[in-house]
């Protein structure tokens, strides 16, 4: 019997990391996988003036802080997946007139995050024991795998075939069908279902395999999402939602029907779909607001035993 | 898309924010003036002395303080599913879950007779009777008139099932369509009626009342209106004057208006990621405006039945209706009196058809709100996996609908069958309200309950008094619900305060509470601890 904690999308946010590591020893799993896009989506300066006071603005809300305003801002910042950083008044109107920098930035500070993260999972996987997998998703720059690589105890899945318990082996992609934010790891329907294929012909037993796929199946329900305008705005009030998945991952999961297919990619879509012999589940995604939605499944001999959503 | 002050990397899920105007519409379709106002001021002449525009007013300003709540409670938590996570999270999974499944889900089983009422009502009765009087078909009009027969009625209900089963079926892309489309054209029919009115007088109503009443209706000869008016006076009816404000007796109608306007908030639940004060401010503004323009276009509706029908008239033609001493023998709905102001069969069919859009419109919220929370509700593994079943071919959520649709039916069935269905018309108003005073009472202790998640969030710099905004306005909602609670308990004009009401509500509830603890048991026995999936994952 094998415990399985899986999460996903948790974009930045510090908290949702730090519980996504915890999450393994609070519920009692033996493995704990992330399904991707780690990394977040905003840089806030804070930019200090002439009386020692930071201006930042969050929220839609400018605020003057103090240092002791600032500590606690910058952990609220953090915690819902943005990067705080420090600039002066030059510094910011020279960000703001070069994007090339503010990606630079980006990355340094992606950098910067994904090495505190794995430090703080060493620290706590080391003692437990239990096996932590990752598997950057499509908004997650390439950067930051091999951070992750370099830990003892974090395995970064992309494209292999990995033993989980003896028994079950799973194959992983972030990789997404085209999003209209044209994001790093993206690619057409062909060239995903071809990723995902070379994976599956090296898998011994398709009955014994976990597909941990960062997109979801089209026309699931679990990639439902508001139905967007050409700028990007959506429509109907938001109300309006409409399938988005991907017809690879579809494709792959009817041929091969394992019991098991991990996503995620759409955070408006938690929920479980069983599709023929496999159970599909995309537990969301409420990232923003410091909660770390999740889904607990048990595997025996036979496939899934037991799931249960979370929201912890 | 971009933030001020912030810099933001192309990122998915980083979308522009919505239209206000879009959000409107759903709110405004929510209180539906025309299906639920006129149906639930038809009622008005059981509390004679109150003031239907007084209580109007009045508890449109203290529904504000609703919208307010679940404003800032999407602001707090947006996407998360409203009033079953909102409750599970800050008061326990079990309050959350039987508040919640009673209050979106099977308390709508009872909707769906009120629901057919309005559809045979609004839609049936009056075209199929026009067009049977146009055409000189019996056929036609025996069926206008079987429409409003137990029967009728039942046959009404079955129809809101399947449309329901239509629209969900459809899929929300195409139902906030035809909703869009349903709201022009309802607005379109509604413009109708305000010109005709304005440009008609009482005498001219009196008249082509008593012809069509007569002519197409088969109400019998002579002065119909004047019969009406003589029929409720004889039985002891005489409306108060509308010129008079009334305010304390205003007050016992409220627990009634409320049936129409309590709604603002439906689709609170399906508004997106809330980035900052701005979104919050577009929930808040789509939701008031909703609420406050409809308030506005009821006084205003009212006012010209009260020009043109007569306020005595109005109110005695539904008074006699429901006392079955009308010779007007179909419900008095006002679209109907008001196309007999033309001789035009087109402009007659226009006015009858474009406002039936209100009710098409809106009709698919029976089941929406209901499936949605089986759906979460069988994910968190409380209710069995089967009702969040979807069809592949169809990607309906089929056996949810029919959770839903069966008790529709019984629910129907019994209220048409056997007891006289509007008695207990407004229980169906008190259940939601219960699931509303939950989600109150969680907004005005959020801030203490969890104050990592309130001080995360937008709203949380909006004071009053010093006090957090969620926390003053949550208090004084929760005032107005308790004000409701009271009303409906005390006295009898509402029929909630019966034995058999009683019973009705306590077995809803007994059957969410049964399902919560039978689940616990046996998921329990699986291993899986329901507590647990909501409790907080320890951070360090």
């Amino acid at each position: 019997m094998t415990t399985i904690f899986f999460a996903t999308d948790v974009h930045g946010s510090e908290i949702c990391w730090k519980k996504f590591i915890n999450a393994g020893k609070f519920y009692n799993a033996d493995i704990i996988i992330l399904g991707g896009d780690m990394t977040g989506k905003a840089l806030v300066p804070f930019i200090k003036d002439s009386k020692g006071k930071y201006r930042v603005n969050f929220l839609e809300e400018e605020m003057y802080l103090d240092e002791e305003g600032k500590l606690a801002m910058e952990k609220n910042i953090s915690d819902r997946g943005y990067y705080p950083i420090d600039v002066s008044e030059s510094e910011y109107e020279e960000l703001s007139a070069d994007a090339a920098k503010v990606e630079n930035l980006f990355v340094e500070r992606v950098l910067q995050m994904a090495e505190r993260w794995v430090k703080f999972a060493e620290e706590r996987l080391s003692q437990w024991g239990i096996k932590c997998f990752i598997c950057p998703g499509n908004d997650d720059m390439f950067e930051i795998d091999s951070v992750f690589a370099a830990s003892r105890y974090i395995t970064v899945a992309e494209g292999k075939v990995l033993d989980l318990d003896g028994h079950y082996e799973m194959i992983s992609t972030g990789w997404s069908n085209p999003t209209p934010w044209d994001t790093h790891r993206e690619c057409s329907e062909e060239e995903l279902e071809e990723k995902i294929e070379k994976m599956a012909a090296r898998v011994s037993n398709m009955e014994r395999c976990v597909f941990n796929l960062h997109a979801p199946p089209y026309g699931s329900g679990l990639d439902e999402a508001p139905e967007l305008d050409e700028n990007l705005r959506p429509k109907y009030a938001g109300r309006s939602l409409i399938p988005v998945g991907s017809h690879a991952v579809q494709k792959v999961i009817l041929k091969y029907q394992p019991p098991l297919a991990l996503v995620g990619h759409i955070h408006e879509g938690r929920g479980v779909k069983k599709i023929k012999k496999t159970l599909c589940i995309n537990p969301g995604s409420s990232y923003e607001q410091s909660t770390l939605l999740g889904a607990i499944i048990e595997l025996d001999k036979k496939g899934v035993k037991k799931y249960v959503l979370t929201s912890g | 898309m971009a933030q001020p002050g912030m810099f933001v990397r192309k990122a998915s899920g980083l979308v522009r924010s919505w239209s206000v105007f879009d959000g409107f519409v759903y709110s405004f379709f929510s209180v539906n003036l025309v299906t639920l106002g006129f149906y639930i001021f038809a009622f008005a002449p059981y509390i004679p002395e109150g003031n239907l525009l007084t209580a109007i007013v009045i508890s449109t300003i203290f529904i504000i303080f609703e919208v307010f709540v679940y404003a800032l409670m999407v602001a707090v938590m947006p996407r998360a599913g409203g009033d079953y996570v909102w409750q599970s999270r800050i008061l326990g999974g079990g309050i959350g879950f039987v508040l919640s499944v009673t209050g979106w889900g099977w308390i709508l089983w009872h909707w769906v007779p009120l629901y057919g009422n309005m559809l045979a009502f609004n839609v049936f009765t009056p075209i199929l009777g026009m067009l049977g009087g146009w055409t000189n078909s019996s056929g036609l009009v025996n069926a206008a008139s079987w429409f409003v027969t137990t029967n009728g009625l039942f046959f009404s209900s079955l129809v809101v099932i399947i449309l329901a089963f239509i629209y969900i079926s459809l899929g929300m892309s195409w139902y906030a369509r035809i909703q869009k489309f349903c709201f022009y054209l309802g607005m379109a029919g509604i413009v109708t009626m305000i010109i005709m009115m304005l440009a008609n007088s009482r005498a001219d109503f009196i008249s082509s009342f008593n012809h069509y009443a007569t002519a197409f209706f088969a109400s019998g000869e002579g002065d119909i209106y004047q019969q009406i008016l003589a029929n409720a006076a004889e039985a002891g009816y005489v409306a108060a004057p509308l010129s008079k404000i009334a305010i304390i007796p205003s007050l016992a109608l409220i627990p009634m208006v409320v049936f129409f306007n309590l709604w603002p908030n439906w689709g609170a639940t399906l508004y997106g990621e809330v980035r900052g004060a701005s979104d919050f401010k577009r929930n808040f503004i789509s939701m008031f405006f909703g609420l406050v323009v409809t308030g506005i276009l009821a006084v205003i509706v009212l006012l010209l039945f009260s020009r043109v029908f007569g306020w005595d008239f109005y109110n005695a033609a539904n008074f006699t209706f429901y006392e079955g001493t009308s010779p007007f023998g179909v419900f008095p709905y006002p679209a109907l009196l008001v196309s007999f102001l033309t001789d035009s069969p087109v402009l007659q069919m226009w006015l009858l058809i474009s406002m039936s859009a209100w009710f098409f419109g809106w009709c698919g919220t029976v089941f929406l709100s209901s499936t949605r929370v089986i759906f979460a509700a069988a994910f968190d593994r409380i209710l069995p996996d089967w009702m969040a079943y979807v069809t592949s071919k169809f990607r309906a959520p089929v056996n949810a609908l029919l959770v839903m649709a069966v008790g529709g039916v019984i629910v129907s069935a019994g209220m048409h069958y056997t007891e006289h269905l509007e008695t207990y018309a407004l229980n169906a108003t008190l259940v939601i309200a219960v699931t509303y005073l939950g989600t109150t009472i969680a907004a005005i202790i959020l801030p203490y309950k969890d104050p990592e998640l309130y001080k995360a969030s937008p709203i949380a710099r909006l004071k009053l008094f010093g006090l957090p905004l969620i926390t003053v306005t949550g208090v004084i909602f929760l005032v107005f619900l308790l004000f409701l609670f009271y009303k409906w308990m005390t006295d009898a004009v509402y029929g909630v305060n019966e034995p058999a009401s009683y019973l009705y509500l306590a077995a809803l509830y007994l059957i969410s509470i049964i399902i919560y603890v039978a689940s616990k048991w046996y998921r329990k026995r699986q291993g899986i601890d329901l507590q647990e999936i909501h409790k907080s994952i320890p951070v360090e």
